[in-house]
């Protein structure tokens, strides 16, 4: 998707925007800036934070949380996917059952986890995987079928063999839609991994949030909110540049 | 002209191949019944030939092109390629030319040619000599880096074309190869096809489902009738090459096509 200018300008006008007018409902106290601490203030509370040691370890603890969690669950879920994609009575069996487990919010198992991990880095990996796992499998089945008939029967004409045929075939094909799902996979992780961190927790950046929150720390606790969004962002974004670049590969 | 003639086949095959089919016959068997898709197809075709295969859908003509290409096989009968029968694809032999669609979108022109090739372990730079060669052929020299979604209809089936010459097979089996085109383009890239197939003297078998392209392209029609699908006529087209638009109103031409069209609307 290309942007031209005049959008890239009025999409930077709006944050400037939605900053000023959070510096100014603050400042001039529409709001109780003890509710909502300005921008500025919180920009620079944030720059504080990161000075902080503990604010680091946590920062540390729950990336770390988070890529084992995705470790786990992307190559699970994708081997999973592509097994159900692949046998035609395993996909018709359980597709459906795979779209009533992802229906349910993940949440209301988090107290599970708990009982049965305890507290700890296994309880949040854990929950993370879970919360994960299912759109993975799903969005893997829908890479599979994307998959073209006729891409694999010219190869099939070609002579080529299984392993020809998995990585100049089928890779390539799923790419697109696999990075999509790469990309909403952490989307899900994070979400859930920080959730885990907030309900029960002794470390982790999620935990240090819901702490802030309880002691009406609002300077910190929106540093937080803008440190943990800027972080997400940042691997979406990423991501997407990669997607953008092979894009003309749907067609 | 012979663009193709410094291009070193991997294993020398013949120029043309010849193909043979002996009372072929498919069934598919479905849960409730058995559809017989051919029946008692016999085919003799000589080196060099451009034999058209036509009929409504359904009669089975596809189905019988996938057999020579080894992609599918007979429930009943034999299908020899040079002497020899072709239990699954081989590339050495047979050339697939697809509809358009076929192309990968993620690879260059130029890779997609090289696609055969690739699969072989071919070194780089052979593998590129033969892919220049081949779009060079099919008038495309210059355009092999671009991507599919870069090229017209018609420009994707020139790499189509040159994919399925690049490994100099004595074959070149062509599934509806330009049903997607729009007419005008259609009439260019049978021209096109002729000035390849007498530059490369292939065998082509030519799956279609227009009674003109079929009588414009062809030495020989064979008529097709579905359900049993059935070869229900041979005609030899004795128009002098190289072929013209004028021929397309001449009376010879209309009687041909005539003849084709009164077999299928029988059986329509």
């Amino acid at each position: 998707m290309q942007a031209t200018l005049t959008i890239k300008l009025a999409r930077v006008a709006i944050v400037i925007a939605i900053f000023a007018l959070w510096e100014m409902l603050s400042r001039t106290g529409v709001v109780n800036p003890r509710l909502l601490p300005s921008a500025s203030d919180t920009l620079a509370t944030l720059g504080d934070l990161l000075q902080r040691s503990s604010v680091r370890t946590d920062l540390l603890v729950t990336a770390t949380e988070v890529l084992a969690a995705f470790a786990l669950a992307v190559p699970m879920g994708a081997l999973i996917g592509f097994l159900i994609a692949e046998n035609r009575y395993f996909a018709d069996v359980a597709k459906p059952l795979l779209f009533f487990a992802f229906s349910i919010p993940k949440s209301i198992f988090l107290p599970m986890f708990i009982l049965v991990f305890g507290v700890g880095f296994a309880q949040k990996v854990g929950f993370g995987f879970f919360s994960t796992i299912f759109i993975v499998i799903m969005s893997t089945t829908t890479a599979v079928e994307s998959v073209k008939v006729e891409h694999l029967t010219v190869a099939r004409s070609y002579g080529a063999t299984r392993a020809q045929t998995a990585f100049r075939v089928y890779l390539p094909s799923m790419l697109p839609v696999l990075l999509e799902a790469l990309r909403i996979s952490m989307i899900f992780n994070l979400t859930g991994v920080i959730l885990a961190e907030m309900y029960a927790s002794r470390d982790g950046i999620g935990h240090q949030i819901a702490t802030w929150g309880e002691n009406f720390q609002m300077k910190q606790l929106l540093a937080g909110v803008v440190m943990v969004a800027a972080i997400a962002m940042t691997f979406n974004e990423l991501i997407r540049w990669v997607e953008t670049r092979c894009s003309h590969w749907r067609t | 002209m012979q663009p193709l003639a410094n291009v070193t086949p991997l294993k020398p095959p013949p120029r043309a191949g010849a193909i043979e089919v002996r009372n072929v016959g498919q069934v598919f068997r479905t849960r409730s019944q058995d559809v017989v898709a051919l029946e008692d197809v016999s085919l003799d075709i000589k080196p060099g030939r451009f034999v058209v295969l036509v009929g409504p859908s359904g009669c089975g003509k596809s189905t019988l092109l996938m057999m020579m290409a080894g992609l599918r096989a007979q429930t009943a009968g034999t299908i020899t390629i040079n002497g020899a029968p072709i239990p699954q694809p081989d590339p050495d032999r047979v050339g697939v030319v697809f509809q358009e669609a076929s192309l990968f979108p993620w690879l260059t022109a130029e890779d997609n040619v090289e696609f055969p090739l690739a699969l072989r372990g071919v070194a780089k730079p052979e593998r590129r000599a033969k892919a220049q060669d081949a779009l060079k052929l099919v008038g495309l020299e210059g355009f092999g880096k671009r991507h599919p979604h870069e090229l017209s209809g018609g420009m994707k089936q020139r790499v189509s074309i040159a994919r399925g010459l690049v490994q100099d097979p004595p074959v070149l089996l062509m599934d509806e190869p330009f049903a997607a085109l729009d007419e005008q383009t259609r009439m260019t890239m049978g021209d096109e096809l002729l000035r390849i197939w007498a530059a490369t003297g292939k065998t082509v078998v030519f799956v279609t489902h227009s009674l003109t392209e079929a009588v414009y392209l062809a030495d020989e029609v064979i008529v097709m009738s579905p359900r049993p699908g059935r070869i229900v006529d041979q005609l030899q087209v004795s128009l002098p090459r190289p072929r013209t638009y004028e021929m397309l109103s001449g009376d010879a031409f209309g009687a041909l096509r005539d003849r084709i069209w009164r077999h299928i609307r029988k059986s329509a």
